[in-house]
């Protein structure tokens, strides 16, 4: 399966699911534009004002910013968006700009070729990331370790214990006549 | 395995999805020898695995397909219309369980809604009488909960959050199903152990599919001739205008053919229209089995959307059942709140992978991280409601874009009705409030996902100048042609629609039965 047909999956705003997906091997693929530590930082910090998770450390962005940049090698359309849009950040100094002011920046490029780039890149690999699921708390597969139903799928104790079976009035309720039915919640609201 | 010949005039089921796998098992059972075609191959439990991405991977039917119209979807997700599966099982081995009936009068809209304009509604030719003993027949075949005496799964954390949530807001009817998936052991498959990979095929075994249960056993008869990896591309008529094979692409890549006395179309709602359209001919120059013009049109998704709600303590909603928590509240008729139809609310969980890419597609900043940030406080529901059909909602063949044989591929086009986005809107209003009344501090209006349900582009109907095949799932057209998917629904109902799909199946098997024996066909 080729690129192009990865990227018609899904379409322009998704588009990097598939291809996170299915990359082969991206150490395999000849990495030039933005494998330099300077361009890598500058990319990192652009993954991370996109999807800002300040107890997040450096390690799932670098990952997501080495993802950015071997995907964004792939192919000469690619490369050139890519190096167009380092150049970018590097012209309006965005690798100084706080918070307040790249999101600000950011909402200018939004629809670019390359903010989209990196923002499809980041969504899913960033969030496909295991190191990231357990920041969240999200423990994952379970079936080899016998599933939730001794691990808390029922521990939530903020809350009183629901009712699990139906309602003994459910089965006239859906065999009620809809207009019968509307009249006299009409009569009950009025009186 | 039965071999059965190519040369050999076949029944041929194309499918075996919740109505083809149906289907070869009520024949089979019966005595009649069978071909199944399946486009996928046959993954058992152990090679499903517990992972989003992998798993869609894995079974989803990712062939080439176009979209248009003004839904989301093709915007955001262009060349994935659909979440449907090509394995053996079809999009059973990928869904959640639920299984509500239709309600009488979802079968007789026309009559019910009067006239909406832009919509094609239309009356079935069944009733929900004709379809009770189906009803339950289906209900034991899935084995869903609190039915049939069988038990209810018992609440997880999601269902905790959404069911108080219910009841302070005044709701009254929810419960934990009905279900698909087993709470004690059922049928020779086991209860759950709550592993909240439904969606990935359930690895424990515990939900019904057609993988696990009908296509084993139509095979345990020995009269199942199963070819995996056998894509379909063409159904051929004689110069009398019956069918009498099917010319499909073996594991190989390869052209075969198998010769047919009956041919049944299981391939559901995208791919079974779009099979009649290219099997085009000069006897049939608008594709078989569509002298109404009717193939492709009317397609239905159910209205969709989710709701997700972050709170301050710990939901950790995806243990445990995918969506093993109902509430039908809203699901009846009531113009008042400014729509047709009515909706139910499920509960739903997703991990963080495809939480982060649903959400909000294209969506992202400090709102959006703060929800993810919350993931272990999120509780979620999804609002599925009926769409109104609408006749230029269709599948059609795009000749500009070819598949991996050199064939049109199918492309979806959807626009919204006013009614849809009315139930909608109103949908999302009373989840946030079921939130708010818990304590949620941030809810999110998730847009419909690439469709799950995928219904009525070969429509059910009384007369022939209306749809594309009788109460018995036969062609109007021709007699050896039946179709068996949720193509054939006339209308969508608010219901989840696997349930009445198998009920419709095993009906109509009873039609292809009696047909058969009695040398009709
Ligand atoms: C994530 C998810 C959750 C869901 N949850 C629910 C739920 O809770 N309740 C509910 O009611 N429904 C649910 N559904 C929907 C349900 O799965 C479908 O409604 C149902 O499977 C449709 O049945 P079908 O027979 O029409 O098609 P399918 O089950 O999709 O079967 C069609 C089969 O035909 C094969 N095929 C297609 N074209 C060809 C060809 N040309 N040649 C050979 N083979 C072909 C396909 O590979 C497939 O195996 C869910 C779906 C998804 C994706």
């Amino acid at each position: 399966m080729n690129i192009s047909r990865r990227n018609f999956i899904f379409g322009s705003i998704a588009s990097s699911v598939f291809i996170s997906l299915w990359d082969i091997d991206p150490s395999k693929a000849e990495i030039k534009i933005g494998d330099n530590p300077e361009d890598k930082k500058l990319l990192m910090k652009m993954c991370r004002d996109v999807y800002p998770h300040d107890r997040f450390p450096e390690g799932p962005y670098e990952k997501t910013a080495a993802d950015v940049i071997s995907k964004g090698n792939k192919g000469s359309e690619n490369k050139a968006m890519l190096s167009e849009g380092i150049e970018s950040l590097k012209k309006v100094k965005y690798g100084k700009m706080n918070f307040k002011k790249s999101t600000k920046y950011l909402k200018k490029i939004e629809s670019s070729k390359f903010f989209q780039h990196v923002r499809s890149t980041t969504v899913v690999t960033l969030y496909n990331d295991p190191e990231v699921w357990g920041l969240l708390g999200y423990e994952g597969a379970s079936f080899d370790k016998g599933g939730y139903i001794n691990r808390g799928f029922n521990d939530l104790d903020w809350l009183p214990e629901p009712r699990i079976e139906e309602h003994p009035d459910l089965a006239a309720f859906l065999k009620a006549d809809p207009n019968r039915l509307a009249a006299i919640e009409e009569m009950i609201k009025t009186n | 395995m039965k071999k059965i010949d190519q040369k050999e005039k076949a029944v041929v089921i194309i499918g075996s999805g919740a109505g083809g796998g149906t289907m070869a098992y009520e024949l089979t059972k019966a005595g009649i020898p069978c071909v199944c075609l399946e486009a996928g191959p046959f993954h058992k439990k152990e090679d499903y695995v517990n992972d989003e991405w992998g798993a869609f991977l894995q079974m989803a039917w990712l062939d080439t397909r176009t979209t248009s119209g003004n839904w989301r979807v093709a915007k955001d997700f262009s060349g994935l219309p659909t979440w449907l599966c090509k394995a053996v099982g079809g999009t059973t081995t990928h869904w959640a369980g639920a299984t509500p009936r239709f309600m009488d009068y979802e079968f007789k809209t026309k009559s019910t809604y009067g006239k909406v304009k832009g919509a094609s509604l239309l009356d079935w030719p069944v009733s929900l009488k004709d379809m009770e003993p189906y009803y339950t027949r289906a209900e034991d075949a899935i084995g869903s909960t609190h039915r049939g005496g069988r038990p209810a799964l018992p609440a997880n954390n999601n269902y905790k959050v959404f069911a108080e949530g219910a009841k302070r807001v005044g709701y009254k009817y929810y419960a934990t199903g009905p279900y698909g998936t087993n709470a004690a052991p059922y049928d020779g498959r086991p209860g759950s152990i709550q592993d909240g990979f439904n969606f990935q095929g359930d690895k424990n075994g515990s939900k019904w599919s057609t993988a696990k249960r009908e296509i084993p056993r139509a095979l345990q008869t020995n009269l199942l001739d199963l070819r995996t990896d056998s894509h379909v591309t063409r159904i051929t008529h004689d110069k009398n205008g019956m069918v009498d094979g099917v010319i499909y692409r073996d594991v190989d890549g390869n052209e075969q053919r198998q010769e047919a006395k009956v041919v049944i179309l299981s391939g559901n709602s995208i791919e079974s229209p779009r099979l009649l359209l290219m099997s085009d001919s000069s006897m049939f120059p608008d594709g078989l089995a569509n002298s109404s013009g009717e193939v492709g049109r009317n397609y239905m998704r159910h209205l969709t959307g989710s709701m997700y709600a972050r709170f301050e303590k710990p939901v950790n909603f995806y243990r445990g059942e995918t969506m093993a928590g109902f509430c039908a509240d809203e699901v009846k008729h009531n113009p008042k709140r400014g729509f047709v139809g009515g909706y139910y609310m499920e509960t739903l969980a997703l991990g963080p992978a495809f939480l982060g890419s649903f959400l909000e597609p294209g969506g992202w900043g400090r709102e959006f991280t703060n929800m993810m940030d919350g993931y272990e406080n999120i509780a979620g529901m999804w609002i599925v409601g009926e769409d109104m059909p609408q006749s230029k909602n269709r599948i059609t063949l795009n000749t500009d874009v070819k598949d991996q044989y050199g064939n049109p591929v199918p492309n979806v086009h959807f626009d919204e009705h006013p009614n849809d986005i009315a139930m909608r809107t109103y949908a999302y209003e009373k989840a946030e409030d079921l939130y708010n009344s818990v304590g949620a501090v941030q809810t999110w209006r998730t847009p419909p996902y690439p469709s799950t349900h995928n219904l009525g582009t070969n429509r059910m109907s009384a007369k022939p100048k209306d749809g594309v095949v009788n109460k018995w799932g036969r062609t109007h057209d021709i007699k050896n042609l039946y179709i068996a998917d949720g193509s054939v629904m006339t209308t969508g109902a608010a219901a989840n629609p696997t349930l009445t799909i198998t009920a419709l199946s095993i009906r109509f098997s009873e039609n292809v039965i009696s047909e058969i024996k009695k040398g009709n066909i």
